[in-house]
């Protein structure tokens, strides 16, 4: 169609129903194409030529309006409801009336579960390859934190499940909550910027925790933005998303891997009971111990001290000891026992007679026997 | 001195009966021990004893979504 223009003042003004024809038939010019985006505001009705909606980016929330005649949107048999992912291909064009932008759909497919695992399974293993899920990276937890961040929704589920299980189990804990969005296309920025703002007020460890949700509801915890900020945590960090059969990419980065939120609290706070058990039972190894240790001591002191009192006495019985062995030897030495026998002993004057030639008839000599002396004469 | 945190008095308080359990401390060193155990024992449960840490929003202007 030709779009005519009139002269006023000189100026070459349109109508809008003129400007619109001329947009509406610019547009028409563009190429069909696959859009990729999430159905909102479904509106179909029997009355009605066409059958409309919105459709919607996820990452930021960008608008535009989709038409599709009704019997064609009706053959298709997709039972679209508002939050599915679609691609539509079709091509913009102005509806002139209103001089709105929106895009004529000539097709659409759901983008289905399908789809969507194998985007997951391509960044997975893209992560992985980067090394971000290795076994090599994850980090022990605390023993005892000093501050624990909690990111969360505001859903009161998860968050009430972790601060629950913390306090009950430390009540002395002290917890650092960052609420978030936890779904939605904002959710993967907000979760990703929650997790440094904890970082940077010096929380020790971090809990990332959400309840259990539909397959897309937990896809945000499988955004790259939400993975490589987990695993580059400045902390240590615990996943607890979902139910235990949901495995998100997050709790591949993550340091730990909490199955429920109740359960990331068991992980990141010691047991108040399990503690003063095992300080009870340290106290009374600190007594033990030095009860034992003292009564070595008693021990050395009262032996050393038996050997004291006993010494003087030793000393004595020794010296006594060896006077009668130098009695006995004496006593083998002696003549006695010889002269018992019979035998005598004599003498002239101081010697003793050896020999029969010592003495001459008329000598005077001293007989010793056994029990006494006498005298005698040489014949 | 800085009060240890409860993690670094239990530890130390371990280190000290397993000290002890050996039994070849001095009587002088003994009672040190003894002493400083006892110490840490009070120090860590009156951490545990501690009823209420603190929770804190970070923040509250997420609004519904």
């Amino acid at each position: 169609m030709k779009v005519e223009a009139t002269e006023v003042d000189g100026r070459k003004v349109y109508s809008v129903r003129a400007f619109n024809q001329g947009i509406a038939t610019w547009l028409a010019r563009l190429p069909t194409l696959w859009v990729e985006g999430e159905v909102t505001e479904l509106r179909r009705q029997q009355r009605w030529q066409s059958v409309f909606f919105t459709l919607k980016d996820p990452d930021d929330g960008s608008c535009v309006s989709v038409q599709m005649p009704r019997g064609q949107f009706d053959a298709l048999r997709l039972d679209l409801v508002d939050g599915e992912r679609v691609h539509v291909f079709g091509r913009p064009e102005l509806y002139e009336q209103r001089g709105e932008l929106r895009l004529k759909a000539l097709t659409i497919e759901r983008y289905g579960l399908g789809a969507h695992l194998a985007a997951l399974e391509r960044l997975k293993q893209k992560l992985a390859a980067e090394g971000l899920f290795d076994q090599a990276r994850k980090r022990p937890l605390p023993r005892f934190p000093q501050l624990i961040g909690l990111v969360t929704g505001n859903d009161a589920a998860a968050k009430g499940d972790v601060l629950t299980g913390i306090v009950q189990r430390f009540p002395a804990a002290n917890v650092l909550v960052a609420e978030t969005y936890v779904q939605g296309p904002r959710a993967p920025a907000a979760i990703s910027t929650a997790i440094g703002d904890l970082c940077r007020r010096g929380v020790d460890v971090v809990v990332l925790a959400r309840g259990g949700g539909s397959f897309e509801d937990l896809l945000p915890f499988s955004d790259e933005r939400v993975v490589r900020a987990v695993s580059s945590c400045a902390v240590p960090i615990v996943s607890a998303v979902g139910h235990e059969q949901d495995t998100p990419l997050c709790d591949l980065a993550a340091d730990v891997r909490a199955s429920t939120p109740t359960a990331a609290a068991r992980l990141v706070v010691p047991d108040r009971a399990e503690l003063r058990a095992r300080l009870t039972q340290l106290r009374e190894r600190l007594h033990r111990g030095a009860r034992t240790t003292t009564e070595r001591h008693t021990r050395r002191v009262e032996a050393a001290h038996e050997r004291l009192r006993r010494a003087p006495q030793l000393a004595l019985e020794r010296r006594r000891g060896r006077l009668d062995t130098l009695q006995a030897r004496l006593g083998a030495l002696s003549p006695v026992a010889t002269l018992e026998r019979g035998y005598a002993i004599v003498r002239r004057g101081d010697d003793v007679v050896r020999s029969a030639a010592q003495v001459t008839g008329g000598d005077e000599l001293s007989v010793h026997v056994a029990d006494g002396t006498f005298g005698a004469r040489v014949e | 001195m800085t009060e240890p945190t409860f993690e670094e008095a239990q530890r130390e308080l371990e280190a000290i009966v397993e000290r002890l359990e050996r039994g070849d401390a001095g009587v002088e060193e003994l009672t040190r021990l003894w002493e400083r155990g006892e110490e840490l024992y009070r120090l860590c449960a009156a951490k545990l004893d501690a009823v209420h840490g603190r929770i804190e929003e970070l923040t509250r202007s997420v609004e519904q979504s």
